[in-house]
């Protein structure tokens, strides 16, 4: 247990004392956010308008707080992988540096030296995950602050399972990769296509019909939509309560993907949150068999 | 003395590169062992294997009586391993480095604390303990490696290569430091160098070319072997020195003649004893055996 203890420390000291790795990793979601205010807030604000019932009138406040828990749910669902793939840098970079062979030659298990890897990344993810959702709660403060603290709650435990996913996945696919070109790769490719698959960047609802279902399959859409009920499930109620009929309203949440479908059926919040877990616990089985029958070449 | 490392027809190969063929060789507790060849021949295979680093082909590989398959991590605990390049992370700081890995034997809290200030006592890094590693110099580095393959107390030392790109004042120290180690803790230490003069201090030594062992003996062993003995002769003239008929070489001061070996020497020493007043007999160097065994020079030239 010492050991496994003092790896962790040693891995998250290497993530902290890496600044450049660090600060990339913690002003991505703030940069995400200030991008997404600038381009895309006024997009969502007019596609929730356009789908306004007439003569219903909200209040400017209820459509900014709407608006803007769908942009941190937006920031966040996407920031707990992107940033855990960062994070796990070190797995690769250990390889690369040569550093993995100092370990090697020990009598520490290979087993022991991944569950290191596995905690220390959650740790590191964590961190910056919650602080960005701090960053994001603040913001939707500012505009306008519709959660409860059951809402609150939730979102944190949202973020800790997305972030348990992510680093899960992250060890899958970063077991197979040894330099630092590699990580790279995988890196910007995650980066740039995981937003969409997941349905972050665009609401999956507005793809094509099959590329609804193939997306159906792909555990993090439901981490998505599980943040996003669960950041705008207030300003939702409170535009139910001024007034939004009960049609109306499921025609949002499936529009900005609260509600999700498989196959045409309804996917339920607690069915969503047994796909993630479920996912996880499948992902990370897989790392510890890699890594159990991991051959000496 | 008994054996602390047996290797039994071992082999390895790279797809159809044969890397390590038959190789069988034994080393003696607390002796220095030098395993030598030029790049490619089949050492850092060799070491790899005795690590758990690769499998082996064929052959067995025993450590201190322990099967480097059967039983891994007593043979790795036994094991300090100094790499060609410092593998440490070099953001940490040196004390940092060290607790982490003190942490892979299982020494943490006091106990790696108490280890850590006796290897700073002993390889005198105690003034730059809290610095990152990657802010320290080359030798100062290499300090830090051979603590950190120490800090477990290992029976065996694998150096590979350890002083390649230090300076002359930092390899003699470090030298001092392992000579210490070796009479007090009777520690064994597997030596692959590019340097001959290091070479030549090892109990042992074996000359590795294409996988195979090309040569195996105790310097003396190799030397009388392998090359010629060289009698610097002071004071006499090229006429007289044609007239012994033995190769010579003239020298600024001096002539320097070859003979086949020390006997050889005696003998015409005794044959002409007015010649020899003032001279010196050496044998030949590590270079000439390296050279003489494996057609090639330390560095992969060829003769």
């Amino acid at each position: 247990m010492r050991t496994l203890l003092a790896i962790i420390k040693r891995n998250i000291k290497l993530f902290f004392k890496d600044k450049g790795m660090f600060f990339t990793s913690l002003i991505t979601p703030a940069i995400l956010l200030v991008l997404y205010v600038t381009f895309l807030g006024d997009i969502y604000r007019d596609s929730f308008t356009a789908n306004l019932p007439e003569g219903l009138a909200l209040s400017e406040k209820l459509l900014d707080g709407l608006v803007g828990g769908q942009l941190i749910s937006s920031i966040l669902a996407v920031s707990c992988v992107t940033v855990a793939f960062c994070s796990n840098f070190l797995m690769v970079n250990d390889k690369a540096l040569g550093t993995a062979n100092d370990f090697r030659v020990s009598p520490v298990k290979p087993s022991l030296l991944a569950l290191g890897y596995y905690i220390a990344t959650l740790a590191c993810t964590l961190i910056i995950c919650f602080a960005a959702a701090a960053l994001c709660l603040c913001y939707v403060a500012f505009v306008g602050f519709y959660m409860s603290l059951s809402d609150v709650l939730f979102l944190f435990l949202d973020i800790i399972l997305l972030v348990l996913f992510g680093t899960a996945l992250s060890s899958v696919i970063n077991f197979f990769l040894s330099s630092q070109g590699q990580i790279s790769a995988v890196g910007t490719i995650v980066s740039s296509g995981y937003g969409f698959i997941c349905g972050a960047y665009m609401p999956i609802s507005s793809f094509g019909e099959g590329l609804q279902k193939v997306i159906s399959f792909l555990p993090g859409t439901y981490g998505t939509s599980l943040v996003r009920n669960h950041a705008m499930q207030g300003a939702l109620a409170e535009m139910e309560a001024e007034g939004l009929p009960a049609e109306a309203l499921g025609a949002l949440k499936d529009a900005m993907d609260c509600n999700l479908y498989f196959f045409g059926n309804a996917v339920e919040i607690p069915v969503m949150y047994a796909i993630l877990g479920g996912a996880t616990a499948l992902l990370l089985a897989v790392y510890v068999l890699l890594n159990k029958f991991k051959k000496v070449k | 003395m008994k054996n602390i490392i047996e290797i039994d027809r071992l082999s390895k190969s790279f797809g159809d590169v044969k890397a390590v063929k038959d190789l069988s060789f034994r080393v003696r507790e607390g002796e220095l062992f030098a395993f030598l060849g030029v790049n490619g021949a089949g050492k850092s295979t060799t070491i790899n294997i005795m690590c758990g680093q690769l499998s082996k082909d064929g052959g067995t590989v025993t450590i201190d009586g322990n099967d480097t398959e059967k039983n891994a991590g007593a043979v790795k605990r036994g094991l300090g391993v100094v790499f060609q390049n410092s593998v440490l992370d070099s953001a940490l700081s040196v004390y940092d480095n060290l607790v982490s890995r003190a942490a892979l034997y299982g020494i943490t809290g006091a106990a790696a604390k108490a280890r850590i200030g006796e290897l700073a006592a002993l390889l005198g890094f105690g003034d730059f303990i809290k610095r990152p590693v990657g802010k320290l110099s080359g030798g100062q580095r290499r300090r830090i490696d051979i603590a950190r393959a120490l800090i477990h107390k290992p029976k065996i030392l694998v150096l590979d290569e350890p002083t390649t790109g230090l300076d002359p004042q930092t390899r003699k120290t470090l030298w001092s430091v392992i000579a210490n180690l070796r009479k007090t803790e009777n520690m064994t230490v597997f030596l692959t160098t590019h340097y001959m003069e290091e070479a030549a201090e090892a109990d042992y030594i074996v000359i590795l070319d294409s996988g195979k062992i090309a040569a195996e003996g105790t310097p003396l062993e190799l030397k009388n072997a392998y090359t010629e003995d060289y009698i610097t002769l002071y004071g006499a003239s090229e006429d007289d020195t044609r007239a012994l008929g033995v190769k010579y070489e003239l020298m600024r001061d001096a002539v320097k003649l070859s003979v086949p070996n020390t006997a050889k020497a005696t003998e015409l020493i005794v044959a002409n004893p007015a010649l020899f007043r003032d001279y010196e007999i050496t044998k030949g160097k590590m270079d000439d055996v390296f050279l003489a065994v494996t057609g090639k020079k330390l560095g992969g030239d060829e003769k």
